[in-house]
């Protein structure tokens, strides 16, 4: 299980947006954070989000279960690692 | 009142002080450039040991009661830090408010029209800058603000923060490790029952 936070305010509530249209992905508000949840990976295009560079660029908040595999100016990946025992 | 508590009583710059080997290039490009008024002067015999310059210490209103100062030292050969890497020559820099875009671009018509043209305006993740090299080689910074700062992103720093004590404390740190930290940290303080959500 992939866990991408992002914050919830207008700048990067996009990305969350984004990644629920996915098949297996959900979205629930954790404290102030929007936490994207997926079985797989996380794929979100940038221009899907409509972010400009400075909020594409600090728009993670937290990731588990996973790490950032790509994260440039096309989308940002967010690959399933196997999580510690 | 009692400040034993920890209260947050200071009350922001005072003033921040850099030297100057070019006092001349100093005054135009604060005073006459930019337009912040000249606010106070001292003008001192070398003091303490007795090998200490003789210098001008000068003031810069630089706007809500605060100052930006320079030390001009007589007789002291011009230093520089010549081997500074850009990264963190650009790291250290002065950034001075204002409220509004209308703003921003008057101090950016006023570098434009001068010998100090501003070098780069972006709009970065909560505020919009300028830059400009000063005549002392120190970057220096105006910006505006983009949108407000929330409760969201006061409550999201100190979680970072946490976060970044905590992997700069192990060998190694990377944004990676920093990021799973910080994950671990946000299950703690909202453990339970999360709201799903649905977007229209």
């Amino acid at each position: 299980m992939t866990v991408l936070y992002v914050l919830d305010v207008a700048d990067f509530r996009p990305l969350a947006e984004v990644a629920s249209k996915e098949p297996d992905t959900t979205v629930h508000r954790r404290g102030p954070y929007l936490e994207v949840e997926a079985a797989g990976g996380i794929r979100i295009e940038r221009g899907a989000t409509g972010c400009r560079n400075a909020v594409w660029y600090s728009s993670v908040a937290a990731v588990a279960g996973g790490r950032v595999a790509r994260w440039d100016k096309v989308e940002l990946v967010v690959e399933p690692i196997d999580e510690a025992p | 009142m009692s400040i034993s508590e920890q209260a947050h009583v200071v009350r922001g710059v005072d003033h921040a002080a850099f030297p100057t080997f070019d006092p001349r290039a100093t005054i135009t490009f604060y005073r006459d450039v930019l337009g912040f008024p000249v606010v106070h002067a001292t003008c001192a015999l070398g003091w303490g040991p007795g090998d200490h310059p003789d210098f001008i210490h000068f003031f810069f209103d630089i706007g809500n009661g605060d100052r930006l100062a320079f030390f001009y030292y007589f007789g002291v050969a011009p230093y520089r830090d010549a081997a500074i890497p850009e990264l963190i020559h650009r790291a250290r820099h002065l950034a001075i408010h204002v409220d509004s875009e209308e703003h921003l671009l008057e101090y950016r018509r006023r570098l434009d029209a001068s010998d100090w043209p501003c070098e780069l305006q972006v709009r970065h993740e909560t505020v919009e800058s300028i830059y400009v090299t000063d005549p002392n080689g120190y970057l220096m910074e105006i910006t505006r603000p983009l949108r407000a700062i929330t409760i969201e992103d006061d409550i999201d720093a100190d979680v970072s923060v946490d976060a970044l004590m905590d992997v700069a404390g192990e060998d190694e740190p990377t944004l990676e490790k920093f990021f799973a930290r910080k994950a671990t940290l946000i299950a703690e303080r909202y453990m339970g029952e999360a709201e799903q959500v649905t977007f229209a």
